[in-house]
């Protein structure tokens, strides 16, 4: 069965909904309301970000417009979200070509540490980035 | 004459104790194009970052004759190593118009001028589309005019033949040397920079092993060895 390409962006959420409710059942007390907000909000983004015309939107709000600084924050979040795609995707297909044999004999650990470098790849590109928008003038 | 750019005794390191930069000092002066090499490692990028302000040097660091500060910035142009970093907007006529819009520019003003400065590295044509879609060899042409529009007194490029293939980087140095504005290119292509640089400095572990003109250094096969760029 194909499983569409919206859910499929949903799994991750779903996964960290659910290991949410594994924390709370731990901590003895479960609020179902927090996975369901993250859910939920996670699928208004997902929706948010296929149907806005961003690209549109962006040129509307010229530089002389009090949503200007707005837009172009949004611009810059979906911009960056695709580097964090991006670098996971990236990440994650070397930890499959060196572990191939998913379950097997140090796949737990493999995964463990591809997972630190996205975070670790994440970080110093979000400096790099920051550092471009910074010496361009955006945010001074 | 006062240089445009003057580092004294420039020392970092990301851990104490271990420093990337020890005792470097480049100096730049208005029209000039100063290449530094090295190997992987060397302290290129470190040493462009510590040059902008973007890290905490030990040292004196002189831009337009003061102290760097974000005002400073105002006057230079930096391509990153990687263009994806730089380049984010809709298309990247918006993306060459967006430093000119910062500077109080009217769009009527800065999306010509943005225009002007795709023109003149060949990506007219494609100055309605975004960054994502272009080759590698375009992305870095368009950070390059995106660093350009604003008509800085000077440029900086960190490795910005990397990932290139050799015509594009043969462009790429026609391209710098045409602009005539004083540049400070960190780079391992000795290729490039023998077409591109009037001076080139050698950098390894962190310390400048020689500084002068291109073609004396180029021609130091033993000095270029040290420097692990041979």
């Amino acid at each position: 069965m194909r499983v569409p390409r919206a859910a499929r962006l949903l799994l991750p959420v779903l996964v960290f909904a659910a290991f949410l409710v594994v924390l709370q059942a731990w901590g003895g007390r479960i609020d179902w309301w927090l996975p369901v907000r993250t859910i939920a909000v996670a699928a208004a983004v997902l929706v948010a970000v296929r149907l806005v015309p961003w690209a549109a939107l962006l040129r509307r709000v010229g530089p002389g417009s009090r949503f200007y600084a707005a837009a172009l924050y949004l611009w810059m979040l979906r911009h960056f979200t695709s580097i964090l795609l991006a670098e996971t995707r990236r990440v994650l297909l070397a930890q499959r070509l060196a572990a191939p044999r998913r379950w097997g004999r140090g796949w737990f650990a493999s995964l463990a540490s591809a997972l630190a470098a996205v975070f670790a790849r994440v970080l110093v590109r979000a400096e790099r980035f920051y550092a471009a928008q910074l010496l361009r003038g955006i945010g001074r | 004459m006062t240089p445009l750019l003057e580092a004294r005794e420039l020392t970092f390191g990301y851990r104490k104790g271990e420093p990337i930069l020890r005792g470097i000092s480049v100096r730049l002066d208005a029209g000039e194009r100063l290449g530094v090499a090295g190997g992987n490692g060397a302290g290129k990028t470190t040493l462009l970052w510590c040059l902008l302000g973007l890290l905490p040097a030990e040292g004196s660091i002189r831009l337009f004759g003061e102290r760097v500060t974000r005002k400073s910035w105002r006057r230079i142009g930096v391509v990153f190593q990687n263009p994806e970093d730089q380049l984010f907007m809709p298309s990247i006529l918006d993306d060459a118009a967006l430093p000119l819009l910062n500077r109080g520019l009217a769009p009527a003003e800065a999306r010509p001028r943005a225009m002007e400065a795709l023109e003149v590295m060949g990506l007219a044509h494609e100055a309605e589309r975004p960054a994502a879609e272009l080759s590698l060899g375009q992305r870095k042409r368009a950070a390059l005019a995106a660093a350009l529009a604003p008509e800085p007194e000077l440029l900086l490029l960190d490795e910005p033949t990397a990932e290139l293939d050799r015509p594009s980087a043969r462009r790429l140095a026609e391209l710098l040397r045409s602009t005539h504005t004083a540049c400070l290119i960190t780079s391992h292509d000795l290729d490039f920079l023998g077409r591109t640089v009037h001076r080139l400095a050698l950098l390894a572990s962190g310390r400048i092993l020689a500084c002068g003109p291109v073609a004396e250094v180029l021609s130091n096969g033993r000095l270029l060895e040290d420097a692990g760029v041979l």
